[in-house]
């Protein structure tokens, strides 16, 4: 069973954002309340990398991938590379969001 | 009160020998012979690389050093791929203050000798820390946004490769550019994938060059008219829209407020063609067309140097190379060399009277607009 992903609805705007260190990316308020959404989302964008940076082995794949009220991920595609329009299931491992386009049965 | 640029020194970008500070002393040596014997009292630096990939800090009097400028103040401004026109809006800044006289600003990058990976690292390193764990590049990052443009306006990529054609062909005019050959399309469209839909040649090369220029009180052939700059969410995830640069679309109305014109008075642009893509993105930004409309201006032609408006007489970041830190300051430097009637081979058919250059910095986060225009001295 995958985990739901973590996300924080802003108090004030009520904008739904990704955690990170900074405040709600649209109204700039740091009060926010704890959400919890499906690990699944669609590919709205998806590259291989054929040259990825040092420390990463090519061919790297990143995705950008849509949750509810567009809400978007960019992380790593693990398995077969997706297309736009596919859902994914999304694991999130230390900071990194990974997608795999079997989605958890 | 009035400013503009008195001098120029462009050198040559591409593959280079010299280090970061012999490219440096080169392109100063050449503003500053082309100013005569003026004092000058300000130097800025603009750079991103030297200490992450040369070893190379304290810029400012390294560089003061070399070219007998000890005397003078300085100090060094970076905003990554935008740096070069961070550091000429930041002498602006201070010619404008009444503090200073006249200011040289030299832009300079050394970044060939390292393996690759090692400078696409540190390129990235003006990306926010989530998008580097996940691996993820400029030129990653720039297929996203690619694909993000291409479906929402229906737009195919192969426009992506009229683009290359557009810039290569205009570098090939340009003696100091890196490409000094045209592509045509078909070549652009089987060179080999870097990140779909971006090929290789949709991709600035890695480059090593340097420019600078003398800003100096009044007016003349190449004034400043207006300049600006916006900012933008660091993280792309953060951004509403990812077809357009709003810190570009800032940067712009900023900018053209402060000139007092619309882009209907502008008779040549020097823009940041980081990416194929982001030639048609910045020509949207800028207000020279509607959203996914600027395909057809490079379709078209009207981007010609005979077109309704020149965009990168110079070849642009594709076609003249991207030594990251100088490339903002060769856009300026471009405009201003157009307007100066300096440009030699590729000089417009028609003497520009106002033209504008934009930078971008890093993924889009920071962007610069400069607006130069002709004033009587």
């Amino acid at each position: 069973m995958v985990p739901p992903l973590q996300l924080r609805r802003c108090v004030s705007c009520q904008g739904l954002y990704v955690p990170g260190n900074g405040p709600c990316p649209r109204c700039g308020m740091r009060e926010a309340l704890a959400v919890e959404v499906p690990p699944l989302g669609t590919v709205v964008a998806v590259t291989e990398l054929t040259s990825p940076a040092e420390g990463w082995s090519a061919p790297h794949r990143i995705a950008l991938v849509e949750l509810t009220e567009a809400v978007r991920l960019l992380g790593i595609v693990e398995g077969p590379l997706p297309v736009i329009g596919d859902t994914v299931g999304i694991r999130k491992e230390g900071d990194v969001y990974r997608f795999n386009s079997a989605p958890p049965g | 009160m009035t400013v503009h640029v008195s001098a120029l020194g462009l050198g040559r970008f591409g593959r280079r020998t010299e280090g970061w500070l012999d490219l440096a002393a080169e392109a100063a040596t050449l503003a500053l012979e082309g100013l005569g014997r003026k004092p000058v009292d300000l130097l800025v630096v603009g750079s991103m690389l030297t200490g992450a990939v040369n070893g190379l800090e304290s810029t400012v009097p390294r560089l003061a050093s070399r070219i007998g400028m000890e005397s003078t103040a300085g100090f060094r401004v970076d905003a990554a791929s935008a740096s070069g026109a961070a550091a000429f809006q930041a002498a602006v800044l201070a010619i404008e203050s009444g503090r200073y006289e006249r200011a040289l600003v030299v832009a300079a990058e050394k970044m060939t000798g390292p393996p690759t990976p090692e400078v696409t690292r540190a390129l990235a390193n003006s990306l926010h820390p989530s998008e580097v764990a996940a691996g993820a590049t400029m030129p990653g990052l720039a297929a996203l946004i690619a694909q993000r443009y291409c479906a929402r306006y229906g737009v195919s990529p192969s426009v992506f490769d009229l683009v290359s054609v557009h810039m290569r062909a205009r570098a090939a005019l340009n003696p100091n550019a890196q490409f000094q050959t045209p592509v045509r399309a078909d070549e652009v469209s089987a060179s080999r994938p870097v990140a779909l839909p971006l090929r290789l040649l949709h991709c600035p090369a890695i480059s090593d060059g340097a420019v600078a220029l003398v800003v100096e009180k009044g007016a003349g052939p190449a004034s400043v008219l207006g300049f600006g700059q916006g900012l933008d969410a660091m993280r792309l995830i953060d951004r509403v829209d990812l077809t357009t640069f709003a810190a570009t679309r800032v940067a712009a109305r900023r900018a053209y407020e402060m000139a007092r014109i619309t882009r209907k008075e502008l008779e040549v642009i020097e823009l940041h063609d980081a990416f194929a893509p982001f030639a048609l993105i910045d020509l949207e930004d800028l207000g020279v067309c509607g959203p996914g409309e600027a395909g057809n201006w490079f379709a078209q032609g009207w981007v010609a140097p005979d077109g309704r408006l020149p965009v990168n007489p110079s070849g642009g970041v594709l076609g003249r190379g991207h030594p990251i830190g100088a490339s903002g300051l060769a856009e300026i430097a471009e405009v201003a060399c157009q307007l100066r009637g300096e440009a030699g081979p590729r000089a417009l058919p028609r003497l520009p009277r106002i033209g504008l250059a934009q930078s971008i910095g890093g993924m889009a986060s920071h962007n610069f607009v400069t607006i130069l225009g002709r004033e009587a001295s």
